[in-house]
């Protein structure tokens, strides 16, 4: 399996502050890959290094094997959607599939004039003056009418109402269908990962929490609760991911490959959310990401 | 990409065509006018020392209000004034509202993101924009100075033959008059643009990026002139007599000596550069003899001013008795050329120089 973004120590420093720092991670191909995280995990900067609009302070990264924005070649295979839907407020929306088309040798004006009539979008219509929905319509459009080979979007529908997020949503999911491309999306919002995605990773501060096809994650973690004990005393190939306790019982997040088969434990299915939100709380816990942050530093 | 950017810049285009077309239909409304009066002074057939008495009338009639105008006042005084000065603000206008935005408005709305994730370079993408953009700016301002230049070429003409009143008595070399023509308005617009995208690049801001490029701009301005058009080119140097320089005597601080030369004897249209007293042995001679202080007082009644009027004479007369010559540095007439390509080709070589560290951040320093 190739990786569609491959990092080694990744780090990018803005004057004292380390954006992400020794981030060691592979994004397979052919997913369409959710990557969380809280606030502050680092999850722009890497997507701004992976388009090569940042360049790493230490560290490498490869995006389809390539160093990113290395030329046109290496352009014309990613697609890019910015988490502040940039667009020129004062062209209409004509232009900008001008732009695209004038500027990508790949470009699929078909595709792009379909996508446009589809959404009702008035080519004439300064992109100024769409709403938030359609603008990130648009901007997904230049994004894809370029035929890239991973499509690459930060935050997509961060701005957007439940409705039209539904939709951009809908409509991506679409065009990857019928495009066969990679797809790597960030978002803190888990519920439009459940439904977009079926790759998710999970990046809390630089580090990758957890990886791995959503079927995957999901049929080996379990939900279990029982009479109260110490998680230390589980079987070895049980990872406790969470665990809370009362004082009689114990609720554990575990993941094992195995199945469950201590009786005294009510075993139960586990959503996207939890698990994702399981992983993310993990970190909470100090962690040795200070003594690192202080080893980047001084090198 | 040649799409884009003619997409983006074409407003700003059509104002630049708009204000061209303006300047060139006033300039053409008067040329035949400022021409006829020309044809009529006199000045195609004189001869010898009665031209420059001919071109000073010219002149004057000009600075005036004379010609076929109804307007009171000096239309052409005006005019002349106005349409050097959009010559040389012209590369500062189109650094400041085409370069200062060019890189700074797309960093500012994000929309860098959209076009450098096209399948395009950012290096391709500045080329095509510093180039294009910047082949206007310097056409733009050329073109604003050939058209003042045609029609401004009887006053031209009239300096040449030593006229000169009020507005119309710079020569080739003036101040205002060697940097608004000939080839400079081509370094100075290339000079303009580069600096404005670079402000706009380091500054990432357009507003302040525009303040700056106008600071700088206007500060090479002012500099250029007093300190460095003159070293530019090797300048020529003379000792002759005060009268034979045309030269006042004046008094700063009495008894300080300081000359003004006015001409260069066998070199006529030379740029002098600086003059000042010398002895018999070539010495500077910094004060006024001790005999002519006596003049002064009796001419002027003051320990003052500047040495003009009628007393100014007696005592040029005076330091010219006591075997006190004038040593005149100047760039001769023949110097033009050189020194406008030396000029230009010293804009041109900062302009290259900005851009050059404009790809280089670009793409070294990413955003």
């Amino acid at each position: 399996m190739t990786a569609v973004i491959a990092t080694e120590g990744l780090g990018k420093r803005y004057r004292t502050r380390w954006a992400l720092a020794g981030c060691t991670l592979s994004i397979p191909a052919g997913h369409v890959v959710g990557l969380v995280g809280p606030n502050g995990a680092g999850k722009t900067t890497l997507l701004n290094l992976a388009t090569g609009e940042l360049a790493p302070t230490t560290g490498t990264i490869e995006v389809l094997g390539g160093r990113p924005a290395a030329g046109p070649a290496q352009l014309a295979r990613v697609g890019y959607l910015a988490q502040d839907v940039p667009l020129y407020a004062g062209l209409p929306v004509a232009d900008h599939l001008r732009l695209g088309a004038h500027l990508n040798p790949g470009w699929d004006a078909d595709m792009a004039r379909r996508r446009i009539e589809r959404l009702d979008l008035d080519p004439r219509q300064k992109a100024g003056t769409l709403s938030g929905g359609q603008r990130a319509q648009l901007a997904l459009t230049l994004a894809t009418a370029k035929r890239p080979e991973l499509l690459i979007l930060d935050e997509p529908v961060a701005s957007l109402d439940p409705l039209a997020r539904r939709e951009f949503l809908q409509d991506l999911m679409e065009t990857v269908g019928e495009r066969q491309v990679s797809v790597v999306l960030s978002s803190h919002l888990i519920s439009d990962l459940e439904r977009a995605c079926d790759y998710v990773i999970v990046l809390v501060d630089s580090r990758v929490r957890v990886a791995g096809p959503v079927d995957e994650l999901l049929a080996t973690h379990h939900l279990l609760s029982g009479p109260r004990r110490d998680p230390a005393s589980l079987p070895d190939q049980m990872q406790v991911v969470s665990a809370s306790h009362t004082d009689r019982q114990s609720t554990l997040l575990v993941r094992t490959s195995g199945p469950v088969l201590d009786p005294a434990w009510a075993v139960s299915e586990v959503s996207l959310e939890d698990l994702v939100l399981a992983y993310m709380r993990q970190a909470a816990s100090p962690a040795p990401r200070n003594d690192h942050r202080h080893l980047e530093v001084r090198k | 990409m040649i799409w884009l950017t003619w997409r983006q810049f074409r407003a700003q285009a059509i104002t630049a065509a708009a204000a061209l077309a303006v300047f060139a239909i006033v300039l053409a409304a008067t040329a035949s006018d400022l021409s006829g009066m020309y044809n009529s002074s006199g000045l195609l057939t004189c001869h010898g020392d009665a031209c420059s008495g001919l071109a000073s009338t010219f002149l004057n009639n000009l600075a005036s209000g004379g010609g076929d105008f109804l307007v009171p006042g000096s239309p052409y005084a005006i005019l002349y004034f106005l349409s050097v000065l959009v010559i040389l603000i012209a590369p500062a206008i189109t650094g400041i509202f085409w370069g200062a935005p060019l890189i700074a408005r797309e960093l500012e709305t994000g929309t860098f993101r959209l076009t450098w994730n096209q399948s395009i370079t950012r290096t391709r993408w500045l080329t095509v924009k510093l180039v294009l953009i910047g082949a206007a700016a310097m056409a733009v301002t050329e073109a604003f100075s050939l058209l003042q230049a045609w029609w401004a070429a009887p006053i031209g003409k009239a300096v040449g033959l030593g006229g000169g009143a009020s507005i119309f008595s710079e020569g080739r070399f003036g101040w205002f008059v060697f940097p608004t023509h000939g080839i400079t308005p081509l370094g100075y617009a290339a000079f303009g643009f580069a600096l404005g995208v670079t402000a706009g690049l380091v500054i990432r801001r357009a507003i302040p990026a525009m303040a700056v490029t106008l600071a700088i701009f206007a500060a090479v301005q002012f500099i250029t002139p007093l300190w460095i058009r003159p070293q530019l080119f090797p300048t020529s140097h003379t000792v002759t007599t005060i009268a034979a320089a045309g030269a006042n005597v004046s008094l700063r601080a009495n008894p300080k000596l300081a000359v003004t030369a006015s001409t260069v004897p066998g070199q006529p249209g030379a740029w002098i550069i600086s003059s000042e007293g010398v002895n018999a042995a070539g010495q500077p001679v910094s004060t006024i003899p001790a005999s002519c202080e006596q003049v002064v007082s009796d001419t002027l009644g003051s320990h003052q001013g500047s040495a003009a009027g009628p007393g100014s004479a007696a005592l040029n007369n005076c330091v010219a008795s006591h075997g006190i010559r004038i040593a005149e540095s100047y760039q001769p007439a023949s110097h033009y050329w050189p020194l406008q390509w030396s000029e230009t080709g010293m804009f041109l070589a900062l302009a290259l120089a900005l851009a050059g560290y404009c790809f280089w951040r670009l793409n070294r320093r990413r955003t």
